[in-house]
Protein backbone atom coordinates (compact mmCIF):
# COMPACT_ATOMS: atom_id res chain seq x y z
CA UNK A 1 0.00 0.00 0.00
CA UNK A 2 1.43 3.15 -0.90
CA UNK A 3 0.15 6.47 1.31
CA UNK A 4 1.76 9.60 1.06
CA UNK A 5 2.25 11.80 3.63
CA UNK A 6 0.40 14.46 2.19
CA UNK A 7 -1.16 15.30 -0.90
CA UNK A 8 -3.97 17.13 -2.41
CA UNK A 9 -5.85 15.73 -5.77
CA UNK A 10 -8.65 18.25 -7.47
CA UNK A 11 -10.59 17.17 -10.23
CA UNK A 12 -13.72 19.32 -11.15
CA UNK A 13 -14.21 17.59 -14.94
CA UNK A 14 -17.43 15.83 -15.01
CA UNK A 15 -17.05 12.78 -17.83
CA UNK A 16 -19.84 11.84 -20.07
CA UNK A 17 -18.59 8.81 -22.35
CA UNK A 18 -20.18 6.41 -24.92
CA UNK A 19 -23.26 6.18 -27.07
CA UNK A 20 -25.34 8.71 -27.42
CA UNK A 21 -23.14 11.08 -25.25
CA UNK A 22 -23.28 14.03 -27.09
CA UNK A 23 -27.67 14.63 -26.40
CA UNK A 24 -26.83 15.19 -22.77
CA UNK A 25 -25.01 18.24 -23.94
CA UNK A 26 -28.13 20.30 -23.49
CA UNK A 27 -29.35 18.92 -19.57
CA UNK A 28 -25.82 19.36 -18.36
CA UNK A 29 -25.17 23.11 -19.93
CA UNK A 30 -28.56 23.76 -18.06
CA UNK A 31 -26.71 22.48 -14.80
CA UNK A 32 -24.17 24.79 -15.58
CA UNK A 33 -26.66 27.99 -15.56
CA UNK A 34 -25.94 28.24 -19.58
CA UNK A 35 -28.52 28.27 -22.42
CA UNK A 36 -26.33 30.10 -24.73
CA UNK A 37 -23.44 28.22 -26.00
CA UNK A 38 -20.58 29.39 -28.32
CA UNK A 39 -19.31 26.34 -30.07
CA UNK A 40 -14.87 26.72 -31.05
CA UNK A 41 -13.77 24.81 -33.77
CA UNK A 42 -11.94 25.06 -36.53
CA UNK A 43 -12.55 24.23 -40.75
CA UNK A 44 -10.56 21.25 -40.51
CA UNK A 45 -12.99 19.71 -38.16
CA UNK A 46 -15.89 21.67 -38.89
CA UNK A 47 -15.29 20.17 -42.27
CA UNK A 48 -15.16 16.56 -41.39
CA UNK A 49 -19.18 17.01 -40.21
CA UNK A 50 -18.58 17.14 -36.75
CA UNK A 51 -20.14 20.43 -35.86
CA UNK A 52 -23.40 18.85 -37.86
CA UNK A 53 -23.40 15.89 -35.11
CA UNK A 54 -22.78 18.46 -31.85
CA UNK A 55 -25.74 20.76 -33.48
CA UNK A 56 -28.13 17.12 -34.26
CA UNK A 57 -27.31 16.85 -30.22
CA UNK A 58 -28.54 19.96 -29.66
CA UNK A 59 -32.26 19.41 -31.36
CA UNK A 60 -35.31 19.84 -29.17
CA UNK A 61 -33.26 21.35 -26.80
CA UNK A 62 -34.59 25.08 -27.56
CA UNK A 63 -31.36 26.21 -27.44
CA UNK A 64 -29.90 28.17 -30.41
CA UNK A 65 -26.18 27.94 -30.52
CA UNK A 66 -23.43 30.03 -31.84
CA UNK A 67 -20.48 28.51 -34.17
CA UNK A 68 -17.07 30.10 -34.82
CA UNK A 69 -14.92 27.36 -37.30
CA UNK A 70 -11.59 29.38 -37.76
CA UNK A 71 -8.99 28.41 -35.12
CA UNK A 72 -5.76 28.29 -36.72
CA UNK A 73 -3.36 25.71 -36.37
CA UNK A 74 -1.25 28.26 -34.36
CA UNK A 75 -3.11 30.87 -32.90
CA UNK A 76 -2.27 34.15 -31.26
CA UNK A 77 -3.26 36.02 -28.29
CA UNK A 78 -5.01 38.72 -30.92
CA UNK A 79 -6.87 35.82 -32.45
CA UNK A 80 -8.19 34.99 -28.72
CA UNK A 81 -8.97 38.27 -28.50
CA UNK A 82 -11.16 38.80 -31.21
CA UNK A 83 -13.00 35.31 -30.77
CA UNK A 84 -13.65 36.59 -27.19
CA UNK A 85 -15.08 39.99 -28.31
CA UNK A 86 -17.40 37.95 -30.53
CA UNK A 87 -18.58 35.57 -27.21
CA UNK A 88 -19.13 38.75 -25.64
CA UNK A 89 -21.02 41.10 -28.38
CA UNK A 90 -23.08 37.66 -28.78
CA UNK A 91 -23.65 37.48 -25.13
CA UNK A 92 -22.56 33.99 -25.12
CA UNK A 93 -22.45 32.23 -21.72
CA UNK A 94 -20.51 29.34 -22.12
CA UNK A 95 -17.66 27.52 -24.19
CA UNK A 96 -17.94 24.27 -25.98
CA UNK A 97 -14.62 23.63 -27.40
CA UNK A 98 -14.96 20.75 -30.18
CA UNK A 99 -11.32 19.02 -31.58
CA UNK A 100 -8.08 19.18 -29.59
CA UNK A 101 -4.79 20.72 -29.20
CA UNK A 102 -4.99 24.49 -30.72
CA UNK A 103 -8.70 24.87 -30.20
CA UNK A 104 -8.77 23.35 -26.77
CA UNK A 105 -5.94 25.45 -25.80
CA UNK A 106 -7.74 28.57 -27.71
CA UNK A 107 -10.90 27.75 -25.69
CA UNK A 108 -9.62 27.99 -22.66
CA UNK A 109 -7.64 31.33 -22.84
CA UNK A 110 -10.30 32.77 -24.08
CA UNK A 111 -12.54 31.63 -20.87
CA UNK A 112 -10.04 33.12 -19.02
CA UNK A 113 -10.75 36.80 -20.93
CA UNK A 114 -14.29 36.25 -21.02
CA UNK A 115 -14.90 35.37 -17.35
CA UNK A 116 -12.15 38.11 -15.95
CA UNK A 117 -13.13 40.40 -18.75
CA UNK A 118 -9.69 41.92 -19.27
CA UNK A 119 -7.52 42.77 -22.21
CA UNK A 120 -4.25 42.15 -20.32
CA UNK A 121 -4.10 37.98 -20.71
CA UNK A 122 -0.47 37.95 -20.59
CA UNK A 123 -0.77 39.22 -17.12
CA UNK A 124 -2.47 35.92 -15.89
CA UNK A 125 0.25 34.01 -17.85
CA UNK A 126 2.04 31.55 -15.17
CA UNK A 127 1.21 29.03 -12.23
CA UNK A 128 -1.92 29.63 -10.07
CA UNK A 129 -2.16 32.95 -11.18
CA UNK A 130 -5.98 32.51 -11.95
CA UNK A 131 -7.81 32.27 -8.83
CA UNK A 132 -11.48 32.40 -9.35
CA UNK A 133 -13.86 29.93 -10.74
CA UNK A 134 -14.02 30.64 -14.77
CA UNK A 135 -17.54 30.12 -17.13
CA UNK A 136 -18.80 26.97 -18.33
CA UNK A 137 -16.58 25.08 -20.51
CA UNK A 138 -17.55 21.66 -22.15
CA UNK A 139 -15.01 19.88 -24.14
CA UNK A 140 -16.22 17.54 -26.82
CA UNK A 141 -12.75 15.54 -28.21
CA UNK A 142 -12.42 14.64 -32.15
CA UNK A 143 -9.35 12.56 -31.70
CA UNK A 144 -7.72 10.60 -28.97
CA UNK A 145 -6.13 13.40 -27.51
CA UNK A 146 -3.06 13.80 -25.47
CA UNK A 147 -4.57 14.47 -21.97
CA UNK A 148 -3.27 18.55 -22.34
CA UNK A 149 -7.55 19.15 -23.21
CA UNK A 150 -8.38 18.26 -19.53
CA UNK A 151 -5.78 19.42 -17.82
CA UNK A 152 -5.09 22.34 -15.86
CA UNK A 153 -2.91 23.64 -18.63
CA UNK A 154 -3.42 25.91 -21.55
CA UNK A 155 -0.30 27.15 -24.23
CA UNK A 156 -0.20 30.01 -26.25
CA UNK A 157 2.43 31.90 -28.12
CA UNK A 158 5.05 31.17 -25.57
CA UNK A 159 3.13 32.03 -22.39
CA UNK A 160 1.73 28.77 -20.49
CA UNK A 161 -1.34 29.13 -17.91
CA UNK A 162 -1.72 27.00 -15.13
CA UNK A 163 -4.49 26.36 -13.01
CA UNK A 164 -7.43 24.16 -11.73
CA UNK A 165 -9.92 26.28 -12.89
CA UNK A 166 -8.99 25.45 -16.72
CA UNK A 167 -10.13 21.96 -16.59
CA UNK A 168 -13.55 21.81 -18.15
CA UNK A 169 -16.18 21.15 -16.60
CA UNK A 170 -17.57 18.51 -18.85
CA UNK A 171 -15.96 16.26 -21.31
CA UNK A 172 -18.06 14.19 -23.49
CA UNK A 173 -16.52 11.68 -25.40
CA UNK A 174 -19.31 10.35 -27.94
CA UNK A 175 -17.79 7.53 -30.36
CA UNK A 176 -19.40 9.16 -33.42
CA UNK A 177 -16.94 12.23 -32.99
CA UNK A 178 -13.70 10.12 -32.83
CA UNK A 179 -12.78 9.30 -35.97
CA UNK A 180 -10.00 7.29 -37.49
CA UNK A 181 -6.92 9.38 -37.86
CA UNK A 182 -3.65 9.47 -39.53
CA UNK A 183 -1.43 6.39 -37.69
CA UNK A 184 1.20 8.85 -36.43
CA UNK A 185 -1.32 11.27 -35.33
CA UNK A 186 -2.76 8.62 -33.14
CA UNK A 187 0.47 7.42 -32.14
CA UNK A 188 2.00 10.55 -30.76
CA UNK A 189 -1.58 11.51 -29.22
CA UNK A 190 -1.32 8.22 -27.54
CA UNK A 191 2.02 8.15 -26.17
CA UNK A 192 2.00 11.63 -25.02
CA UNK A 193 -1.00 10.27 -22.78
CA UNK A 194 0.94 7.38 -21.90
CA UNK A 195 3.68 9.50 -20.89
CA UNK A 196 1.40 11.61 -18.78
CA UNK A 197 -0.10 8.87 -17.14
CA UNK A 198 2.88 6.50 -16.43
CA UNK A 199 4.76 9.26 -14.90
CA UNK A 200 1.91 9.99 -12.92
CA UNK A 201 2.04 6.64 -11.89
CA UNK A 202 5.65 6.82 -11.03
CA UNK A 203 6.66 10.35 -10.17
CA UNK A 204 7.24 11.80 -6.13
CA UNK A 205 4.08 13.61 -6.50
CA UNK A 206 1.77 10.66 -6.93
CA UNK A 207 -1.06 9.70 -4.75
CA UNK A 208 -3.77 7.07 -4.24
CA UNK A 209 -6.51 9.41 -6.63
CA UNK A 210 -3.90 10.10 -9.57
CA UNK A 211 -3.30 6.21 -9.55
CA UNK A 212 -6.66 5.79 -9.89
CA UNK A 213 -6.77 7.87 -13.47
CA UNK A 214 -3.76 7.05 -14.19
CA UNK A 215 -4.04 3.01 -14.09
CA UNK A 216 -7.34 2.76 -15.82
CA UNK A 217 -5.67 5.65 -18.86
CA UNK A 218 -2.09 2.95 -18.47
CA UNK A 219 -4.27 0.15 -19.03
CA UNK A 220 -6.38 1.51 -22.31
CA UNK A 221 -3.32 2.51 -24.20
CA UNK A 222 -1.60 -0.76 -23.88
CA UNK A 223 -5.07 -2.67 -24.55
CA UNK A 224 -5.37 -0.82 -27.78
CA UNK A 225 -3.43 1.51 -29.32
CA UNK A 226 -1.84 -0.90 -31.33
CA UNK A 227 -4.80 -2.46 -32.13
CA UNK A 228 -6.04 0.82 -33.34
CA UNK A 229 -3.69 1.16 -35.52
CA UNK A 230 -4.10 -2.33 -37.08
CA UNK A 231 -7.11 -2.41 -37.48
CA UNK A 232 -8.54 1.07 -37.74
CA UNK A 233 -12.15 0.06 -37.71
CA UNK A 234 -11.76 -0.49 -34.16
CA UNK A 235 -14.33 2.30 -32.81
CA UNK A 236 -14.31 0.60 -29.37
CA UNK A 237 -10.22 1.07 -29.48
CA UNK A 238 -10.17 4.87 -30.16
CA UNK A 239 -13.31 4.97 -27.44
CA UNK A 240 -10.84 3.60 -24.82
CA UNK A 241 -7.62 6.21 -26.34
CA UNK A 242 -10.03 9.32 -25.82
CA UNK A 243 -10.75 8.11 -22.71
CA UNK A 244 -7.23 7.42 -21.54
CA UNK A 245 -6.27 11.04 -22.79
CA UNK A 246 -8.69 12.43 -20.52
CA UNK A 247 -7.55 10.63 -17.71
CA UNK A 248 -4.51 11.29 -18.39
CA UNK A 249 -5.31 15.19 -18.16
CA UNK A 250 -6.85 14.60 -14.87
CA UNK A 251 -3.42 12.67 -13.06
CA UNK A 252 -1.69 15.19 -15.11
CA UNK A 253 -3.65 18.30 -13.32
CA UNK A 254 -2.30 16.45 -10.34
CA UNK A 255 1.45 15.73 -10.56
CA UNK A 256 3.71 17.32 -12.31
CA UNK A 257 5.45 16.72 -15.86
CA UNK A 258 8.80 14.69 -15.65
CA UNK A 259 11.34 13.78 -17.71
CA UNK A 260 10.22 12.22 -20.25
CA UNK A 261 7.95 15.20 -21.23
CA UNK A 262 9.99 17.47 -20.91
CA UNK A 263 12.35 15.98 -23.33
CA UNK A 264 9.65 14.94 -25.47
CA UNK A 265 8.40 18.87 -25.98
CA UNK A 266 12.07 19.74 -26.20
CA UNK A 267 13.16 17.45 -29.29
CA UNK A 268 9.83 17.84 -30.98
CA UNK A 269 10.13 21.32 -30.87
CA UNK A 270 13.81 21.74 -31.81
CA UNK A 271 13.51 18.99 -34.88
CA UNK A 272 10.03 19.81 -35.89
CA UNK A 273 8.57 16.61 -35.00
CA UNK A 274 5.58 15.79 -33.42
CA UNK A 275 6.25 16.00 -29.00
CA UNK A 276 4.28 12.45 -28.43
CA UNK A 277 6.34 10.55 -31.43
CA UNK A 278 9.61 11.79 -29.44
CA UNK A 279 7.61 11.42 -25.79
CA UNK A 280 7.41 7.22 -27.04
CA UNK A 281 10.59 6.76 -27.99
CA UNK A 282 11.89 8.62 -24.85
CA UNK A 283 9.65 7.13 -22.61
CA UNK A 284 10.95 3.72 -21.60
CA UNK A 285 14.55 5.28 -21.34
CA UNK A 286 12.67 8.31 -18.79
CA UNK A 287 11.34 5.59 -16.73
CA UNK A 288 14.78 3.46 -16.68
CA UNK A 289 16.03 6.65 -15.02
CA UNK A 290 13.80 7.56 -12.87
CA UNK A 291 13.28 4.19 -11.57
CA UNK A 292 17.25 4.34 -11.39
CA UNK A 293 17.09 7.34 -8.67
CA UNK A 294 13.99 6.78 -7.13
CA UNK A 295 12.96 3.69 -8.11
CA UNK A 296 10.28 1.17 -6.44
CA UNK A 297 6.68 2.96 -8.15
CA UNK A 298 8.22 1.58 -11.52
CA UNK A 299 7.59 -1.85 -10.65
CA UNK A 300 4.02 -1.06 -10.44
CA UNK A 301 3.80 -0.35 -13.79
CA UNK A 302 3.59 -3.74 -14.78
CA UNK A 303 0.27 -4.23 -13.50
CA UNK A 304 -1.62 -1.86 -15.80
CA UNK A 305 0.57 -2.87 -18.18
CA UNK A 306 0.10 -6.53 -18.16
CA UNK A 307 -2.50 -7.41 -16.24
CA UNK A 308 -2.50 -9.46 -13.00
CA UNK A 309 -1.49 -12.77 -14.56
CA UNK A 310 1.87 -11.36 -15.86
CA UNK A 311 2.31 -9.46 -12.72
CA UNK A 312 1.90 -12.01 -10.15
CA UNK A 313 4.35 -14.49 -11.85
CA UNK A 314 6.78 -11.79 -12.82
CA UNK A 315 9.13 -11.07 -9.48
CA UNK A 316 9.39 -8.17 -7.49
CA UNK A 317 12.79 -7.73 -8.47
CA UNK A 318 12.48 -7.90 -12.31
CA UNK A 319 9.03 -6.11 -12.46
CA UNK A 320 10.59 -2.84 -12.99
CA UNK A 321 12.60 -4.32 -16.12
CA UNK A 322 9.54 -6.22 -17.43
CA UNK A 323 7.36 -3.13 -17.74
CA UNK A 324 10.02 -0.93 -19.02
CA UNK A 325 10.65 -3.69 -21.83
CA UNK A 326 6.73 -4.40 -22.77
CA UNK A 327 7.14 -0.05 -23.58
CA UNK A 328 9.82 -0.49 -26.03
CA UNK A 329 7.96 -4.08 -27.22
CA UNK A 330 4.68 -1.45 -27.97
CA UNK A 331 7.50 0.85 -29.65
CA UNK A 332 8.23 -2.32 -32.10
CA UNK A 333 4.92 -3.05 -32.81
CA UNK A 334 4.01 0.42 -33.63
CA UNK A 335 6.89 0.51 -35.60
CA UNK A 336 5.63 -2.62 -37.60
CA UNK A 337 2.23 -1.35 -38.12
CA UNK A 338 2.78 1.50 -39.60
CA UNK A 339 5.86 -0.31 -41.64
CA UNK A 340 8.77 2.05 -40.22
CA UNK A 341 6.68 5.27 -40.01
CA UNK A 342 6.84 5.51 -36.13
CA UNK A 343 10.76 5.57 -35.16
CA UNK A 344 12.00 3.67 -32.39
CA UNK A 345 15.17 5.22 -31.32
CA UNK A 346 16.18 8.83 -32.04
CA UNK A 347 18.61 8.04 -34.60
CA UNK A 348 15.40 6.91 -36.54
CA UNK A 349 13.38 10.72 -36.13
CA UNK A 350 16.95 11.59 -37.84
CA UNK A 351 17.95 13.36 -34.89
CA UNK A 352 21.63 14.36 -35.13
CA UNK A 353 23.63 12.85 -32.36
CA UNK A 354 25.86 15.40 -32.24
CA UNK A 355 22.87 17.65 -31.31
CA UNK A 356 22.08 15.78 -28.11
CA UNK A 357 24.17 17.67 -25.82
CA UNK A 358 22.20 21.11 -27.16
CA UNK A 359 18.82 19.23 -26.35
CA UNK A 360 19.97 18.09 -23.09
CA UNK A 361 20.84 21.72 -22.37
CA UNK A 362 17.91 23.32 -23.16
CA UNK A 363 15.84 21.06 -21.50
CA UNK A 364 17.75 22.23 -18.35
CA UNK A 365 16.43 25.44 -18.98
CA UNK A 366 13.31 24.60 -19.07
CA UNK A 367 12.93 21.12 -17.45
CA UNK A 368 12.20 20.39 -13.64
CA UNK A 369 15.16 21.21 -10.98
CA UNK A 370 14.99 17.46 -10.20
CA UNK A 371 17.19 16.35 -13.22
CA UNK A 372 20.46 17.65 -14.28
CA UNK A 373 22.06 17.74 -17.33
CA UNK A 374 23.79 14.50 -16.84
CA UNK A 375 20.64 13.09 -16.30
CA UNK A 376 19.08 14.64 -19.69
CA UNK A 377 21.96 13.34 -21.43
CA UNK A 378 21.86 9.73 -20.50
CA UNK A 379 18.19 9.37 -21.19
CA UNK A 380 18.87 11.23 -24.66
CA UNK A 381 22.08 8.75 -25.31
CA UNK A 382 20.18 5.46 -24.53
CA UNK A 383 17.44 6.64 -26.71
CA UNK A 384 19.07 7.76 -29.98
CA UNK A 385 21.29 3.99 -29.55
CA UNK A 386 17.60 2.25 -28.61
CA UNK A 387 20.03 0.97 -25.63
CA UNK A 388 18.73 0.18 -22.02
CA UNK A 389 20.08 1.95 -18.91
CA UNK A 390 22.01 -0.07 -17.12
CA UNK A 391 20.38 -0.34 -13.17
CA UNK A 392 23.04 1.29 -10.68
CA UNK B 1 -17.30 37.54 -37.88
CA UNK B 2 -17.28 36.02 -41.09
CA UNK B 3 -16.51 32.88 -39.44
CA UNK B 4 -19.13 32.69 -37.14
CA UNK B 5 -22.98 32.02 -37.14
CA UNK B 6 -25.71 31.13 -34.62
CA UNK B 7 -28.03 28.21 -35.56
CA UNK B 8 -31.48 27.70 -33.78
CA UNK B 9 -31.59 24.02 -32.72
CA UNK B 10 -34.39 22.09 -35.20
CA UNK B 11 -36.67 19.49 -33.41
CA UNK B 12 -36.78 15.50 -33.74
CA UNK B 13 -40.58 15.78 -34.60
CA UNK B 14 -41.09 11.64 -35.41
CA UNK B 15 -39.12 10.62 -32.89
CA UNK B 16 -40.93 12.90 -30.06
CA UNK B 17 -44.24 11.52 -31.38
CA UNK B 18 -43.01 7.59 -31.19
CA UNK B 19 -41.90 8.02 -27.97
CA UNK B 20 -45.40 10.34 -26.96
CA UNK B 21 -47.48 7.07 -28.22
CA UNK B 22 -45.33 4.69 -26.25
CA UNK B 23 -45.49 6.90 -23.10
CA UNK B 24 -49.37 6.87 -23.53
CA UNK B 25 -49.43 2.96 -24.22
CA UNK B 26 -47.40 1.72 -21.17
CA UNK B 27 -49.12 4.39 -19.09
CA UNK B 28 -52.14 2.78 -20.25
CA UNK B 29 -50.68 -0.76 -19.53
CA UNK B 30 -49.74 0.18 -16.10
CA UNK B 31 -53.08 1.19 -15.39
CA UNK B 32 -54.33 -2.23 -16.94
CA UNK B 33 -50.84 -4.28 -15.27
CA UNK B 34 -52.40 -3.07 -11.93
CA UNK B 35 -55.46 -4.99 -11.92
CA UNK B 36 -54.54 -8.33 -14.06
CA UNK B 37 -51.00 -8.89 -11.83
CA UNK B 38 -50.86 -9.72 -8.35
CA UNK B 39 -47.02 -8.22 -7.88
CA UNK B 40 -47.45 -5.35 -9.51
CA UNK B 41 -50.55 -4.98 -7.34
CA UNK B 42 -49.20 -5.25 -4.79
CA UNK B 43 -46.15 -3.31 -5.74
CA UNK B 44 -48.82 0.13 -5.92
CA UNK B 45 -50.21 -0.65 -2.50
CA UNK B 46 -47.18 -0.37 -0.79
CA UNK B 47 -47.51 3.16 -2.16
CA UNK B 48 -48.71 5.81 -0.20
CA UNK B 49 -52.18 7.13 -0.62
CA UNK B 50 -53.28 9.04 -3.78
CA UNK B 51 -49.69 8.48 -5.16
CA UNK B 52 -48.50 10.12 -8.51
CA UNK B 53 -45.51 9.46 -10.49
CA UNK B 54 -44.58 10.92 -13.92
CA UNK B 55 -41.88 9.61 -16.56
CA UNK B 56 -40.97 12.13 -19.55
CA UNK B 57 -38.86 13.18 -21.53
CA UNK B 58 -36.04 16.27 -21.02
CA UNK B 59 -36.83 19.43 -22.11
CA UNK B 60 -40.70 19.67 -22.20
CA UNK B 61 -41.96 16.17 -22.59
CA UNK B 62 -43.53 13.82 -23.44
CA UNK B 63 -45.02 12.82 -20.20
CA UNK B 64 -47.08 10.18 -19.01
CA UNK B 65 -48.56 10.42 -15.52
CA UNK B 66 -49.62 7.39 -13.57
CA UNK B 67 -51.42 7.02 -9.73
CA UNK B 68 -53.09 5.74 -7.53
CA UNK B 69 -56.90 7.48 -6.99
CA UNK B 70 -58.72 8.18 -3.98
CA UNK B 71 -60.22 4.68 -3.99
CA UNK B 72 -56.70 3.51 -4.15
CA UNK B 73 -57.21 2.37 -7.97
CA UNK B 74 -54.06 2.66 -10.31
CA UNK B 75 -55.31 5.29 -13.21
CA UNK B 76 -53.08 6.59 -16.01
CA UNK B 77 -53.61 10.12 -15.95
CA UNK B 78 -52.80 11.46 -19.12
CA UNK B 79 -49.85 13.24 -20.45
CA UNK B 80 -49.91 17.28 -18.84
CA UNK B 81 -48.01 17.17 -15.68
CA UNK B 82 -49.13 20.86 -15.09
CA UNK B 83 -51.55 21.36 -12.56
CA UNK B 84 -50.82 18.03 -10.97
CA UNK B 85 -49.26 17.12 -8.04
CA UNK B 86 -46.83 14.47 -8.26
CA UNK B 87 -44.76 12.84 -5.57
CA UNK B 88 -41.87 11.24 -7.98
CA UNK B 89 -40.96 12.97 -11.09
CA UNK B 90 -38.35 10.25 -13.84
CA UNK B 91 -37.17 12.51 -16.71
CA UNK B 92 -35.24 10.97 -19.32
CA UNK B 93 -32.27 13.40 -19.79
CA UNK B 94 -32.94 13.57 -23.85
CA UNK B 95 -34.96 12.28 -26.41
CA UNK B 96 -32.36 9.85 -27.97
CA UNK B 97 -32.42 8.45 -24.97
CA UNK B 98 -36.05 7.92 -24.69
CA UNK B 99 -35.71 6.51 -27.82
CA UNK B 100 -32.78 3.24 -26.72
CA UNK B 101 -35.19 3.00 -24.18
CA UNK B 102 -38.47 2.70 -26.23
CA UNK B 103 -36.43 0.53 -28.60
CA UNK B 104 -35.84 -1.60 -26.08
CA UNK B 105 -31.61 -1.02 -26.87
CA UNK B 106 -31.29 -0.05 -23.26
CA UNK B 107 -33.48 -1.38 -20.72
CA UNK B 108 -35.03 1.12 -17.71
CA UNK B 109 -32.48 -0.11 -15.02
CA UNK B 110 -29.47 0.34 -17.74
CA UNK B 111 -30.47 3.44 -18.54
CA UNK B 112 -30.95 4.73 -15.02
CA UNK B 113 -27.06 3.11 -14.45
CA UNK B 114 -26.04 4.97 -17.51
CA UNK B 115 -27.25 8.39 -16.00
CA UNK B 116 -29.50 8.61 -18.53
CA UNK B 117 -32.52 9.85 -15.87
CA UNK B 118 -33.33 11.84 -13.53
CA UNK B 119 -35.20 10.93 -10.85
CA UNK B 120 -36.69 13.87 -8.25
CA UNK B 121 -38.18 12.06 -5.37
CA UNK B 122 -38.29 9.28 -3.17
CA UNK B 123 -35.52 6.72 -4.81
CA UNK B 124 -37.37 4.07 -3.24
CA UNK B 125 -40.67 4.62 -5.31
CA UNK B 126 -38.38 4.80 -8.01
CA UNK B 127 -37.20 1.64 -7.43
CA UNK B 128 -40.64 0.64 -7.32
CA UNK B 129 -41.97 1.74 -10.72
CA UNK B 130 -39.09 0.48 -12.39
CA UNK B 131 -39.81 -2.83 -11.19
CA UNK B 132 -43.55 -2.30 -12.25
CA UNK B 133 -42.09 -1.43 -15.76
CA UNK B 134 -40.25 -4.06 -16.02
CA UNK B 135 -43.06 -6.86 -15.33
CA UNK B 136 -44.97 -4.77 -17.84
CA UNK B 137 -42.83 -4.67 -20.62
CA UNK B 138 -42.34 -8.36 -20.37
CA UNK B 139 -46.43 -8.67 -21.04
CA UNK B 140 -46.69 -6.37 -23.48
CA UNK B 141 -43.63 -7.51 -25.77
CA UNK B 142 -42.54 -10.76 -26.84
CA UNK B 143 -39.61 -12.52 -24.87
CA UNK B 144 -36.57 -11.72 -27.57
CA UNK B 145 -37.10 -7.92 -27.37
CA UNK B 146 -38.31 -8.11 -23.43
CA UNK B 147 -35.10 -9.73 -22.27
CA UNK B 148 -33.18 -7.04 -24.13
CA UNK B 149 -35.54 -4.64 -21.76
CA UNK B 150 -36.06 -6.19 -18.39
CA UNK B 151 -33.27 -6.92 -16.09
CA UNK B 152 -34.33 -10.69 -15.54
CA UNK B 153 -36.71 -12.47 -17.67
CA UNK B 154 -39.21 -14.13 -15.56
CA UNK B 155 -39.83 -17.54 -15.18
CA UNK B 156 -43.93 -17.37 -16.05
CA UNK B 157 -46.40 -20.21 -16.95
CA UNK B 158 -48.08 -20.70 -20.26
CA UNK B 159 -51.08 -18.82 -18.67
CA UNK B 160 -49.91 -16.19 -16.66
CA UNK B 161 -48.10 -14.40 -19.31
CA UNK B 162 -50.20 -15.22 -22.21
CA UNK B 163 -53.81 -14.82 -20.68
CA UNK B 164 -52.50 -12.01 -18.68
CA UNK B 165 -50.96 -10.60 -22.08
CA UNK B 166 -54.31 -10.71 -23.61
CA UNK B 167 -56.43 -9.07 -20.57
CA UNK B 168 -53.28 -6.29 -20.61
CA UNK B 169 -53.57 -5.50 -24.12
CA UNK B 170 -57.48 -5.53 -24.31
CA UNK B 171 -57.89 -3.30 -21.49
CA UNK B 172 -55.10 -0.91 -22.31
CA UNK B 173 -56.35 -0.43 -25.90
CA UNK B 174 -59.89 -0.24 -24.30
CA UNK B 175 -58.55 1.88 -21.66
CA UNK B 176 -60.16 0.29 -18.43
Amino acid sequence: MFLPDNYEFYCPVKTNSGNRALEHIPIDLDALSSRKPLIVTSKDVAGKGAVKKIVNAFKDSGITVGIFDAVPDVPDIKFIEEVSNIYRNKEHDSIVALGGGPIVDVAKIMNIAVSYNIQGLKELAGDDLIINPLGPFVLVPTLSGTGYETSRFAKIENLTFSSHFLMPDLVVIDPRMIKAEDSQIVVATAMTALTHSAEAYTCPAKNPLTDTYAYAAIQYIAENLVNVIEESKDKEGRLALANAAAMAGCALSNTAVDIVHTLGEVVGDMFDLPNGICMGILLPYGLEYSSNKNGYHTADLLLPLAGFDEYAKTSENLRARVAINMITEMQHDLYDATRGEIPRTLEEAEVPRYMLQDIAEKAVSCGSPKFDFDGYLTVLEHAWEGKPIARN
Amino acid sequence: MADYRKVAAGRKPFKRAYVAVMLWFVGRAIQATARVDKVVKKEFEALPEEFTFSLGVEPGGPHMIVGKNKKGRVKYMGWEPEGKHIDLKMEIKNLEAAILMFTFQESTAIAIARDRMIVDGEVSYACTVVRVLDIVEVYLLPRLIARLAVKRYPLWSFRHKYIGRARIYFRSILGY
